[in-house]
């Protein structure tokens, strides 16, 4: 018997049709996040079932810690709250649960996966004041209490503007992960690659083959899908963040001083704040806001803020120029 | 180069589920990698070629049978068991959106199924069938994908891709000598397959194919 006749079938059959990677991509990841669910859930119940085994010996005991242990079927705690979201946005919680609206101010929990359309944005606050944003045309999976996993689209991650220590937070893609140190970043999937630009601090990129990259301010990685990393410099301004900016959370400006509330609106937008003259920003550290910025873009906010002061601010390239306002010369009778 | 280490404990049904449900992210590498191309294919010739169809009906399938895994008893192969629940999705699928068509395959019919599902639980089977070169074909890679999945990616491979055993067994993550013992096991049966499902051997298949 050789094996020629094997040859001609295999051959004239032809090779068998590859899923699109596309497709493989996302389905992995969604059942990668039910995988940790059931494992989850098992754990969970193992640990409910041994709890009972011992009540069962020790009754009066375990009546009263049976008080105190987790009920069976409660939900998760939440580790995350929508803090802003626009156009479809979708949650859901599990493969049995069909995707539904998400709600303003939803706590999210471990299992949970966001989905945004086309013109769909949601923000999430994370534990130690870190903020994650949802582009449109996404898929982001809640896999950990301190890690998302980007199935589709881009996310936006800024851990600097907490005023407590930033939270470790991971972020998982189909080809590698990526970890802030109190950094802003985007990071989008590009066909089978991924593209990771850091707007401020320092990321690394730990690629699922086991290569490690760090970049820091200004640096975009191009990571293709063979792991090959190629760097670039980019701004930290401009249309490419628009999106970020525009799912801002916003902070309570009651009672900040104004050259903090300038400050917030320049990181949002990229962009050093630059006083005039050093009598303005004296000014500037002596104004105090009051009333809300809710709803508001930065931009927004900023000539909102601004309006009720006599601060004037200019947006310029790279910085944004505060001065004072310039008085205004009455004509004469 | 993609490169995929075969992991005999993890090809063996019963225990990739135990490392499966113990959270073991090899296992789930492994349970993806062996199992969704594979039902992938499965689903779309039965959703008319509707890829987007095929892609909810493979997610819906596969969460499904990774939710039901601690319930697999293992009466049939794992990949038979998750066609069977992916054969439902297909019909629910069809039932509820009413968008794709349903397209019954041959190999759904119900002796040629029995053979198709027998090639991983030997069976007394005789079938003698002479089906059109584009079906043979495609009925050729559906036993394919029935066999272990190492099996299936090795013949192709060899055959059709022309690696070398060398390539092989570095793509399978094996020694050269494992690959050659694993492409002349594939082989033989490969051969008994395509004699279970065609009631013909490899060379009068491979006649009709090029007829």
């Amino acid at each position: 018997m050789n094996d020629n006749d094997i040859e001609r079938v295999l051959q004239s059959a032809g090779a068998r049709e590859k899923p699109p990677r596309e497709i493989g991509r996302e389905i992995r990841g969604r059942l990668r996040t039910e995988w940790l669910a059931v494992v989850a859930s098992r754990r969970s119940s193992r640990r409910r079932q041994t709890f009972f085994a011992l009540a069962a010996g020790v009754l009066a005991a375990a009546i009263g810690v049976w008080f105190a242990a987790p009920r069976p079927g409660g939900a998760a705690d939440p580790v995350a709250t929508m803090t802003f979201a626009a156009g479809e946005v979708r949650v859901s919680s599990g493969w049995y649960t069909a995707w539904r609206d998400i709600v303003p101010g939803q706590p999210l929990a471990v299992g949970q996966s966001l989905k945004t359309g086309p013109s769909g944005r949601v923000a999430l606050a994370l534990p130690g004041g870190v903020s994650a944003r949802l582009d449109h045309d996404a898929i982001l999976d809640i896999t950990g209490t301190e890690e998302l996993t980007l199935e589709r689209g881009a996310l936006y991650v800024d851990a600097g503007f907490a005023t407590s220590p930033a939270s470790r937070l991971d972020v998982i893609t189909p080809s590698g992960s990526v970890r802030h140190v109190g950094t802003q970043y985007e990071v989008r999937l590009m066909g089978t690659g991924v593209r990771l630009r850091v707007r401020e601090g320092r990321v690394e990129w730990r690629a699922r083959t086991g290569g490690i990259e760090q970049s820091e301010t200004g640096e975009q990685l191009m990571i293709a899908g063979d792991g090959t990393v190629e760097r670039q410099p980019m701004p930290l301004y401009g249309e490419a963040w628009d999106w970020a900016a525009a799912t801002a959370p916003g902070i309570e400006i009651e009672g900040l001083p104004l050259t903090t509330f300038l400050t917030w609106v320049g990181r949002e937008l990229g962009r050093e704040i630059a006083y005039a003259t050093p009598a303005t920003a004296a000014d500037a550290a002596g104004i105090v806001v009051h009333g809300s910025i809710a709803g508001l873009t930065p931009v927004q906010a900023l000539d909102a803020v601004l309006a009720t002061t006599s601060v004037r601010a200019v947006i310029a390239d790279d910085r944004i120029v505060v001065g004072s306002e310039e008085p205004v010369l009455q004509p004469a009778d | 180069m993609a490169s995929r280490r075969v992991d005999q404990a993890l090809a063996d049904d019963k225990q990739l589920i135990r490392r499966l449900l113990a959270g073991d992210e090899r296992a789930f590498e492994a349970f993806f990698n062996a199992y969704f191309a594979r039902v992938y294919r499965f689903a779309l010739p039965r959703l008319n070629g509707d890829t987007e169809a095929a892609q909810e009906v493979v997610l819906s399938a596969l969460t499904k049978a990774m939710r039901s895994l601690s319930d697999f008893r293992g009466d049939s192969a794992l990949f038979t068991w998750i066609c069977q629940i992916c054969r439902n999705e297909v019909v629910d699928h069809i039932r509820t959106r009413r968008r794709s068509r349903h397209v019954v395959l041959i190999d759904d019919q119900p002796e040629l199924r029995q053979a198709i599902e027998s090639i991983e639980a030997p069976d007394e089977y005789d079938l003698v069938k002479n089906y059109g070169r584009s079906e043979t074909g495609r009925l050729v890679r559906v036993v394919l994908d029935r066999l272990p999945n190492a099996y299936g990616d090795a013949l192709e491979w060899k055959y059709i891709e022309g690696e070398s055993v060398e390539v092989i067994g570095e793509r399978l993550g094996i020694g050269t000598t494992a690959a050659q013992s694993l492409l002349a096991r594939a082989r033989v049966a490969f051969r008994e397959a395509l004699e279970k499902v065609f009631g013909a051997e490899a060379a009068d298949i491979a006649s009709s194919l090029e007829a």
